[in-house]
């Protein structure tokens, strides 16, 4: 039998122990209160599944007691004890909520049925709740995986069709600007001017392209190398590729592996950029002075990579949008709102799982778990990016 | 320093793209020959004398690697840097396994351009002069020389 919290509420003293020795010597051993203020200070200090409630009390009255139970513990179910005939008093408190009623004197074995089903209900609302709350979450993961999934194919597609015009526009500011700076050109009237605009549309360029070229890593599906991959070396050297910006913050590097981590079976090069993205948006949300993590474990044949800061945090609004891509909390030109989706695509891509922790004032840590091996399947395509127009095609006859 | 100049093949089928990069390789002091496709880029190779052949990948009709395993066949001594316009690093590897002398992705950064340039010229000249010189002592052997 499993273990049904119950409390028994009588003002009868005698009844009351009685039953309760009855009651714990089938399984339940109940709570007792010899009145409904006792009833109402036990329930606070400890919620209770089924309380067993007699009508006519001193003070205050059973209806009143079921009242409270209803409004502050709604999932508590109330079996009420009246009087002999009495059943106005059990149809009134069915009306307010309990789950039945039992007509003293009361048969031992009706009790303890009714308690039964009351806790069998409480179980299986519980379950419709778990259920509701499970599909709930997965219709939103599945919405959430979908709309990416498309929205990186669209992505892809317009950065590779964005490059070849980007390029054209870069090689004629580029040649513009060979023009004007040569001798002949030293008296062009507004030199400066045109230098200057110049400059911006070169600048314009760049920041494109930086986005160009990261969606389209983010996109790729299909090339991957594999090796022996040493996570504490990696580490190492992704830390002194971002050295000197944190020594500019005078941020204080702290490295935690744990002697059994060893290594594992992984594509470097992308555990690298995964590296450095977790490593410079610590930098980026941590003050002058403050700490960072990085710290290596292993646990249950998978490796886990944790880097946390000792920064601002993450407000909760924002936890579940950090990872979509062209989410960006920096000024336009400084984040492009892509390191994290990219961060995530690499490493669900070498089996691994990406979670965040955030706490507002006190920092944010980003736990990668990786297994020790892992063999990527390998693409449809292999050697060549599927043609926008045909990626979208396939997007919306099947979902990837 | 005079600058001597690369004498450089660009193929793609975007012709502005073309048009903008040759002017301003001109411009620093490059021989420019442009192609439009393949095909052409191979026509150009057997009429003019070309050191870097600057070749994309993507490419209707002949395709950039097709085109650059016809060089590297006809014309083993030309250089060839791939250009491409999308994320898949491994057409252009693969162009490398076949010979290419580097890739760049677009667009390009100029300086990274031109120095790759340079890098394929040199090697060029560098195979070149070993060849001059197997071939002198080839022929001073011939000829009964010195040794």
């Amino acid at each position: 039998m499993k273990d049904i919290r119950l409390l028994l509420v009588d003002d009868e003293d005698d009844f009351r122990q009685t039953l309760a020795k009855r009651l714990a010597k089938k399984g339940i051993p109940p709570e007792q209160a010899e009145n409904g203020e006792k009833a109402l200070s036990i329930l606070e200090k400890k919620e209770m599944d089924v309380v067993v409630l007699d009508v006519k009390m001193p003070g205050m009255d059973g209806i009143e007691v079921l009242h409270h139970i209803k409004k502050k513990h709604p999932r508590t179910e109330v079996i009420f004890l009246t009087g002999h005939a009495a059943t106005q008093d059990g149809v009134d408190g069915i009306k307010t909520g309990a789950f039945d009623y039992l007509s003293k004197p009361i048969e031992f074995e009706h009790l303890l049925s009714k308690i039964k089903q009351a806790y069998d209900k409480i179980e299986r609302e519980e379950e419709k709740l778990r259920e509701a709350q499970f599909r709930n979450k997965m219709e939103h993961q599945m919405a959430t995986t979908e709309r990416l999934a498309s929205l990186g194919t669209l992505a892809a597609g317009v950065a590779h069709e964005i490059n070849n015009p980007l390029a054209i526009i870069n090689e004629s500011a580029g040649w513009l600007k060979l023009i004007i700076s040569k001798e002949e050109m030293a008296q062009m009237p507004r030199k400066q001017d045109f230098e200057m605009a110049l400059n911006k549309i070169e600048k314009g360029v760049d920041r494109a392209r930086r986005i160009t070229h990261q969606l389209l890593g983010f996109a790729k599906k299909d090339d991957s190398v594999m090796a022996e991959v040493n996570l504490s070396e990696l580490a190492d050297e992704a830390i002194q590729l971002v050295s000197r910006e944190m020594a500019n913050k005078e941020i204080e590097i702290i490295r935690e592996t744990a002697p059994d981590t060893g290594t594992i079976w992984s594509d470097p090069y992308q555990l690298r950029q995964v590296l450095i993205n977790l490593i410079t948006n610590a930098i980026h949300a941590t003050e002058s002075g403050g700490k960072i993590t990085v710290m290596l474990e292993a646990v249950n044949g998978e490796i886990n990579l944790t880097v946390q800061d000792s920064g601002q945090g993450i407000p909760k609004e924002n936890l579940d949008k950090i990872f979509e891509p062209f989410f960006s909390t920096k000024s336009p030109g400084e984040g492009t709102g892509l390191g994290l989706s990219v961060t995530r695509g690499i490493i669900e891509k070498l089996g691994g799982t990406i979670r965040v922790k955030s706490r507002l004032g006190h920092g944010t840590s980003f736990c990668i778990t990786l297994p020790r091996y892992y063999e990527i399947k390998e693409g449809l395509d292999q050697d060549e990016r599927i043609p926008f127009l045909d990626n979208l095609a396939k997007q919306s006859g099947s979902t990837q | 320093m005079i600058k001597i100049p690369t004498k450089v093949l660009l193929v793609d089928d975007e012709k502005d793209f073309i048009e903008m990069l040759s002017l301003r390789l001109k411009e620093v002091g490059e021989r420019i020959t442009v192609a439009h496709s393949g095909q052409e880029g191979l026509d150009a190779l057997e009429k003019a004398d070309i050191d870097v052949v600057i070749l994309d990948i993507k490419m209707p009709g002949m395709d950039g690697i097709e085109t650059l395993t016809e060089i590297k066949k006809k014309y083993p001594l030309v250089e060839v840097i791939m250009l491409t316009g999308h994320g898949s690093t491994e057409t252009a590897v693969q162009g490398m396994k076949l010979g290419a002398f580097d890739y760049l992705m677009k667009p390009a950064d100029f300086n990274d351009l031109t120095a790759k340039l340079e890098g394929a010229r040199k090697r060029k000249d560098e195979q070149e002069e070993r060849i001059r010189k197997a071939e002198a002592k080839f022929l001073l052997r011939k000829s009964g020389g010195i040794f």
